[in-house]
């Protein structure tokens, strides 16, 4: 007969310490500050170049997501688009690269080409498609831009893939060789240095 | 009565794990609920990459600016109801500057025996580039649509651009270019070398 009571006591007795527990872990949660990187301040530099840009790629490309879960789909679409330029380094440039023979006879060798510029606007892209199923969250800023530089990060690694720099070396020869004969020079001989060796 | 007093007990051990977990998520210790609801690290579907346009072109870069920008919208009041919005984030990229030598005609470049004239065309900014890794999100609050973030970001490298002419970027291009130019001449050979270059606008 008296257990009863005895029960209920102790039981109401754990609901209030568990009530107190729940009351000062709430209490942590508001004390504990979100943990956020802190942002840089502003590092502004100008920095000389010499590079001598040839050709100019524009490419596109469709960057897709899909998060299927149980619990509901989140979909997103976005049309991208990139310029992509390479040429040559003149800084890699050396005196012994330029050699004269006579007045009117040059040969120049030139660093391999490499590609100088990779640009996407953000005037260039696009959200097609974007969907999140009732139990799911909507896609933030940040995951949007993650996911997009996921798709630049692919851009490059594919247009490298691609004939811009033989594109670049050509150009670069024709360019070099059309002004030094506008200079006056009778014959142009544009070579491309290779590693220990030339082309 | 007992299985009310069981289920508060279970509602209240539910709550202090919870309780447990959002601190620890909060200092970094562990994924956020949010981000477990979300599911792992996303990764984009494999897409071609396709060629729009191949253009032929002739720029010399001889400046480049480098940046990074704490961007801040501020709070964005928005319609009864809707919570206000508000986004900060940190761009960092670049600005080039240089010659589009496409520009040079026949008449740009005089020679007579060992001395040469090159009249080029004035130095201009040629590219601003931030791409989309060079957007780290601080602060994100309300929703913000991506028309929205794109204006925002377009506005940021509008800011670069200001900035890098303020900070001398085609006067030092110029400049760049013209001793370029000039130790390339003498190499080929030119004992008097002038490069004319009319100041930018």
């Amino acid at each position: 007969m008296n257990a009863d009571p005895q029960k209920k006591f102790a039981g109401k007795r754990r609901l209030l310490i568990l009530g107190a527990v729940i009351l000062a872990l709430l209490a942590v949660n508001v004390a504990v500050p979100r943990r956020q990187a802190r942002p840089l301040l502003s590092a502004r530099t100008l920095k000389d170049l010499a590079e001598l840009a040839t050709v100019e790629y524009s490419v596109t490309k469709i960057v897709s997501y899909k998060d299927v879960a149980w619990y509901g789909d989140r979909k997103i679409l976005f049309e991208t688009a990139a310029t992509v330029k390479a040429g040559i380094d003149l800084n890699e440039l050396a005196d012994q690269d330029i050699k004269l023979d006579g007045d009117s006879t040059v040969t120049v060798s030139l660093p391999q080409p490499k590609i100088l510029l990779f640009n996407m606007k953000p005037e260039h892209m696009r959200e097609i498609f974007n969907e999140s199923g009732i139990l799911r969250s909507d896609f933030s800023n940040q995951e949007k831009d993650g996911l997009l530089s996921q798709g630049e990060k692919d851009i490059r690694a594919k247009v490298a893939a691609m004939d811009i720099l033989q594109r670049a070396a050509r150009n670069a020869r024709i360019l070099i060789e059309s002004w030094l004969k506008k200079m006056g020079f009778e014959t142009v001989r544009v070579l491309f240095k290779e590693k220990g060796g030339r082309t | 009565m007992k299985k009310i007093f069981s289920v508060l007990h279970i509602i209240a051990l539910l709550a202090i794990l919870l309780l447990l977990y959002s601190p620890l998520a909060k200092i970094g210790l562990l994924p956020s609920l949010s981000s477990l609801l979300r599911g792992g690290t996303p990764k984009i579907e494999d897409t071609p990459v396709i060629i729009q346009q191949v253009k032929n072109i002739a720029q010399m870069f001889t400046q480049t600016f480098y940046d990074e920008y704490v961007y801040d919208t501020g709070v964005l009041r928005t319609p009864l109801f809707n919570a206000n919005k508000r986004l900060i984030f940190i761009a960092k990229g670049e600005v080039i500057s240089g010659f589009d030598l496409s520009e040079l005609s026949e008449k740009s470049i005089i020679r007579r025996d060992k001395s040469i004239v090159v009249k080029l065309p004035p130095a201009r900014i040629l590219d601003v580039v931030i791409n989309p890794s060079g957007f780290e999100t601080f602060i994100e609050e309300g929703e913000i649509t991506f028309e929205e973030s794109k204006k925002f970001h377009e506005d940021a490298r509008r800011i670069f651009d200001r900035n890098a002419r303020e900070k001398g970027i085609l006067k030092n291009s110029a400049e760049q270019g013209r001793q370029m130019l000039e130790k390339f001449f003498r190499l080929l050979g030119f004992e008097s070398v002038d490069i004319i270059i009319p100041e930018s606008r």
